[in-house]
């Protein structure tokens, strides 16, 4: 039984990463077409870096998915603050609205956004492309940090006050190192999320603001290129960079034990 | 006491963050409004290539924005919400039909174009838009076969062998309703474009008989599946996927079929109370150059409309590429595809019936 389990996982594992390995191998690959390999090129990274509209698209990505991470990370901060911290009026009902959007179908979402957007006479553009994934991805990032603060031991912050420390340096010194990994994970779950978004974008983006998803999605009519493999590979290895580090200096952390050095 | 001050001050700053997002996306997407130099193109992906768009920009030192879109019905959904910001938009024909009876797209001002007959006969006063009136070719292709000779054993003639049962299982047509009817009506012999309630039905039980040879529908990746040869046959489009398909082996041919052909073109036209109108008839005048319109073929594997820029094409053998021009003979009898207007309804109907079956 033990045996078939760890098979069984092995199996997934080797499905799940397949394809990103295909992805990397066929990047290098000198043909055109991805059902032959032709021999070693170096061509689709140059024309990769050559493709003015893909790089705009990846720069209004990595842009638009910044700033909505940042605001869904800091108003889900202090909404999960509100929430778990203090009695608001109406508590229940507020958890409930945070939730909708995770649950409404995103196509709703977007066509109510753009309806919004153009009864109010705003031109979709920056603007409205991240105040849309700023929709999508604060729900998450409050639940993540819900979750957090809710499992914080509240007679940590009451010791603070009781030896004489403001709300603030409270904040500061006791609750915001403990809460920093659920900070960065709420962080990074609202940019990848923003990152891979189509539906919303569709409808929120407007002039000069083609997200990397919805230019790749509208290649399909003419073919996609190995080009794209090119790309893949470079933000797989991105990936593989940012969860390194992350991981790296929580292990340097745990390692160094708890110093809260301001 | 001092709860309630922390709760105001965190409401002061989410609200002073929500507006400093505004604000600053605010300057960053109000750049390029009102006829200041700049030009909004929304198009097809890889129709327009980088060459053009820096070719005139430097030109005339108007800054080019280019957004791609992923179906006609998007770029109709956006532009009818309305604020959508673009100056030229790049739908196919029946789109083009559509915008104009949405009133979506400005009249064009022949009089104020250069070049125009430079274009070829066929795309002059077509059916979709009879005078040119709202739009201006840019690219063609058209709706074919495209097969492995070394899979069906014998070359492919037309839409017949689509419903051979010899190819049960390799055989895939493209995931679209007008482009799926193309083969269902013209295997009948009937007129690809027609709006006849019968005729349909009759198209509607050739694809609901012809599904049990089906391998799939597919509209992404057909030429790879042909390429492989686990596709034999596949209803295809012309240009840049066919081409490089047909390119890459020698096996796999593209062809018109013998019942008759369809066209798609998409063409440029300016949309309806854009401030850049001057940009946008520079635009339309330098896409209608012949040195220009050859860059689409030589940069993008795509057919121009344009009949003086064939000769200036760079790789002549991509002007003689059946998957990219298709041979004038075999589109005598060729239509565009248009908007079916009431009998869209049809359409649908049949097609729900297919796909459900």
């Amino acid at each position: 039984m033990d045996r078939l389990t760890s098979w069984i996982a092995r199996a997934v594992f080797v499905f799940l990463y397949l394809p990103i390995a295909a992805l990397i191998v066929y990047s290098f690959n000198s043909s055109e077409v991805s059902y032959r390999f032709d021999g070693f090129t170096f061509r689709w990274y140059a024309e990769l870096f050559a493709d003015r509209m893909l790089l705009e698209a990846l720069r209004t990505s990595a842009v638009v998915g910044l700033i909505a991470a940042l605001l869904a990370t800091v108003i889900g901060f202090l909404t999960a603050f509100a929430l778990v911290r203090f009695r608001v009026k109406g508590r229940a009902f507020f958890v409930g609205a945070i939730l909708i959007p995770l649950i409404v179908p995103e196509i709703v979402l977007g066509v109510s956004l753009l309806t919004v957007f153009s009864t109010a006479g705003i031109p979709t553009g920056l603007l409205t492309l991240v105040l849309g994934h700023v929709v999508i991805t604060l729900p998450l990032a409050t639940l993540v940090l819900m979750g957090a603060m809710s499992s914080l031991d509240p007679s940590l912050s009451e010791a603070a006050t009781d030896l004489g420390a403001s709300p603030w340096v409270t904040f500061r010194r006791v609750l915001f190192p403990l809460l920093r990994p659920s900070i960065l994970a709420a962080f990074l779950l609202s940019f990848t999320t923003s990152f891979s978004n189509i539906v919303i974008s569709t409808f929120t983006a407007g002039v000069g603001t083609t997200t990397l998803p919805l230019r790749i999605y509208s290649t399909l009519r003419t073919g996609l290129t190995p080009e794209l493999n090119a790309l893949g590979t470079l933000l797989v290895v991105a990936t593989l960079g940012v969860i390194l580090a992350v991981g790296v200096s929580q292990m340097r952390r745990i390692l160094a034990g708890p110093t809260t050095t301001p | 006491m001092n709860k309630k001050v922390l709760a105001l001050g965190a409401l002061t700053l989410a609200s002073a963050t929500v507006l400093a997002g505004c604000s600053a996306g605010g300057d960053a997407s109000s750049s390029g409004a009102a006829g200041d130099g700049s030009l909004s193109i929304y198009a097809w992906a890889g129709e327009i290539p980088d060459s053009v768009i820096s070719g005139f920009e430097e030109e005339t030192g108007i800054t080019v924005t280019v957004d791609t879109f992923d179906s006609n019905e998007t770029m109709i959904s956006k532009l009818a919400a309305g604020n959508s910001g673009y100056d030229v938009v790049e739908p196919s024909q029946y789109a083009v039909q559509l915008m104009v009876e949405r009133d979506l797209v400005a009249p064009i001002d022949q009089s104020k174009l250069e070049g125009f007959d430079n274009l070829a006969e066929k795309f002059v006063d077509p059916s979709f838009d009879p005078g040119n009136e709202h739009s201006i070719p840019w690219a063609w292709g058209t709706t074919g076969i495209l097969y492995n000779e070394a899979c069906t054993g014998a070359p492919v003639t037309g839409w017949k062998d689509m419903w051979n049962p010899a190819y049960s299982g390799k055989v895939y047509m493209l995931d679209n309703m007008l482009s799926a009817y193309i083969a269902g009506l013209q295997v009948n012999g009937l007129s690809a474009t027609t709006t006849d309630e019968a005729d349909i039905e009759t198209a509607t039980d050739s694809l609901l008989e012809q599904k049990a040879l089906l391998g799939g529908y597919n509209s992404t990746n057909y030429a790879d599946l042909v390429g492989t040869g686990d596709a034999c046959i596949a209803e295809a489009y012309s240009g840049t996927t066919s081409a490089t398909a047909v390119e890459n082996n020698p096996d796999v041919k593209y062809i018109i079929p013998e019942e008759g052909g369809t066209l798609w073109t998409d063409s440029f036209s300016i949309v309806k109370g854009t401030a850049n109108e001057d940009a946008a008839y520079q635009w339309l005048n330098y896409t209608l150059r012949p040195e220009v319109a050859a860059l689409v073929t030589d940069d993008a594997s795509l057919a121009s409309t344009n009949e003086a820029a064939l000769p200036l094409v760079a790789d002549q053998s991509q002007v003689e590429n059946p998957a990219i021009y298709a041979p004038a003979e075999s589109l005598q009898n060729s239509e565009f595809i248009v908007d079916p207007g009431d009998a869209l309804a049809f359409f649908q109907d049949g097609w729900t019936r297919v796909r459900a079956s």
